[in-house]
């Protein structure tokens, strides 16, 4: 069972975008069988509706996808309100803050409020993470150590530094916070995922492709290509991620 | 036929043996790769002797790059020559992370021109951290016009439209594949530059040199151009080396 556990749906003021119907086809093109779906900020800025296209689309074709209702900081008391509405309204099975595209800190204090809402619905927060300046590891460590029983989800890996000088400290923080787990999209060095999971844990790291940034078919080649065995690749392409998100209504 | 045109192995930090590469090479089917330390000469010492050694033990398959850091004047400059004349390695490798001289600093310009003298090509890194980004390595490139520069990463996950750029100024400019996570890139590289201009590279043992062929493979080239990104271009860049000594 591959479940991609970060794909983007609709079209985003940032130039990147995709249909349903692109993501389903490409998924039965590659064998991935349930997504989870992130809404895109698109060029009017207003996430809600986003949030109802995701919405709309798990309810369509509930046996392959659950979504993620996302949210701007910057809203404030609106988007608490907004997060709210994602998880009693619309079956978002989770809460979605990028502080790349929505531009704050990961562990600003803007934040607190719509992780206390996660927390109240004990639902994961997924971030994107490895920015520089706005959610590099130690800002995920920082956030993820105030909520010890909120579940946070770590894009691309925890840290996007070609580099690499980030790789030990992302390790820290996930062997300092049982709470944080990675996904695979775009991370810095496939050695970098095998040592997560073989030392740090194999529960830690999961699927995802954040398609259309990434490549789904590339992204899927690190886990393919992994030095690891079946049981931990098994983890890594679905088992984890459904630990965090839930399952599919196919799987029940 | 696949040369890979930037790997590491290294005996400090990140402990990487020859036979690490190696093993991901015969996995991969790479005939030969070009490895480096992941630090600089004569900061770590012994580096450069470490990357020797791994040649020596290994002469159908490694081929050597220098890695030094440019603010050791005199020093850095001894251990270069020493390197291709007596260890017959094939390139310098400049990280400014490590080393913090920007590309366009006169120790790195220096340090360029005496690579030059041996034709030996000069693999930046090239990623989105500040002293390595395209256009700051593109002054390196401008200023010395005989140089063969690479640019290690291609930009990174931010940087690689600059990286195109920065080939379209300067026709001494070479990009590298490696661990950038955009088979796209690649694509676009060569629709921009020709496929002359683009190394097939890893960045292995961290990243997985399979993984990196998918990823020139996903591109879409035509065979001919994926035999210039996966060989030819490096090759061509190699033979003119002159490790006999400076011209």
């Amino acid at each position: 069972m591959i479940v991609d556990a970060h794909v983007h749906l609709g079209s985003s003021l940032f130039g990147y975008g995709q249909s349903a119907d692109e993501i389903l086809s490409k998924m039965d093109r590659l064998g991935i069988e349930g997504a989870v779906l992130v809404p895109v900020k698109p060029r009017d800025y207003h996430l809600g509706p986003m949030n109802e296209l995701v919405a709309d689309c798990v309810a369509q074709h509930s046996d392959r996808f659950m979504g993620l209702c996302r949210v701007d900081p910057w809203q404030r008391e609106a988007a608490v309100e907004e997060v709210h509405r994602g998880f009693v309204e619309l079956g978002a099975c989770g809460l979605y803050v990028d502080p790349w595209e929505e531009n704050f800190q990961a562990n600003d204090d803007l934040v607190s409020p719509l992780v206390e809402e996660a927390r109240n619905h004990e639902r994961p927060v997924v971030i994107n993470a490895g920015h520089v300046r706005v959610s590099h590891p130690m800002q995920i460590w920082d956030l993820a150590r105030r909520f010890p029983e909120v579940q946070f989800v770590a894009c691309n890996g925890g840290q996007i530094n070609i580099c690499g000088i980030l790789l030990s400290e992302t390790r820290r923080m996930l062997e300092a916070c049982a709470n944080v787990v990675i996904e695979t999209a775009g991370t810095y060095r496939e050695d970098f995922l095998e040592e997560i999971v073989t030392e740090v844990g194999e529960e830690r790291v999961f699927f995802a492709s954040g398609s259309p940034v990434y490549d789904q078919e590339f992204e899927m080649a690190r886990v393919q290509l992994a030095h690891l065995n079946d049981s931990q690749k098994g983890k890594i392409w679905g088992l984890n991620s459904q630990a965090v998100f839930g399952k599919l209504a196919s799987i029940g | 036929m696949i040369i890979d045109s930037h790997t590491h192995v290294d005996r400090f930090g990140w402990y990487d043996p020859p036979e690490t590469i190696l093993r991901l090479m015969d996995e991969a089917g790479i005939d030969q790769s070009i490895i480096m330390t992941y630090g600089d000469a004569p900061d770590v010492e012994g580096s450069i002797e470490y990357i020797a050694e791994a040649v020596q033990k290994y002469p159908e398959r490694l081929i050597g790059y220098a890695r030094i850091n440019p603010a050791r004047g005199g020093e850095a400059h001894r251990l270069f020559r020493k390197a291709m004349e007596e260890y017959g390695l094939m390139g310098l490798k400049l990280h400014p992370v490590g080393s913090l001289c920007h590309p366009a600093d006169p120790e790195t310009l220096d340090m360029i021109r005496l690579a030059s003298r041996y034709r030996a090509p000069v693999l930046f890194h090239c990623g989105d951290e500040e002293l390595t980004l395209p256009l700051q390595v593109a002054q390196a490139a401008e200023a010395c016009p005989e140089a063969t520069i690479i640019l290690g990463h291609m930009g990174g996950y931010f940087h690689w439209r600059d990286a195109i750029r920065a080939g379209q100024r300067y026709p001494n400019v070479f990009l590298d594949t490696s661990a950038i996570p955009y088979p796209q890139a690649i694509e676009e590289a060569v629709k921009h530059l020709g496929s002359r201009r683009v190394l097939y590279a890893s960045d292995g043992p961290g990243c997985d040199p399979s993984i990196e062929i998918h990823k020139v493979r996903m591109a879409g080239l035509t065979a001919e151009d994926e035999a210039a990104v996966f060989h030819r271009n490096i090759q061509a860049i190699l033979d003119r080396v002159s490790v006999a000594g400076e011209e």
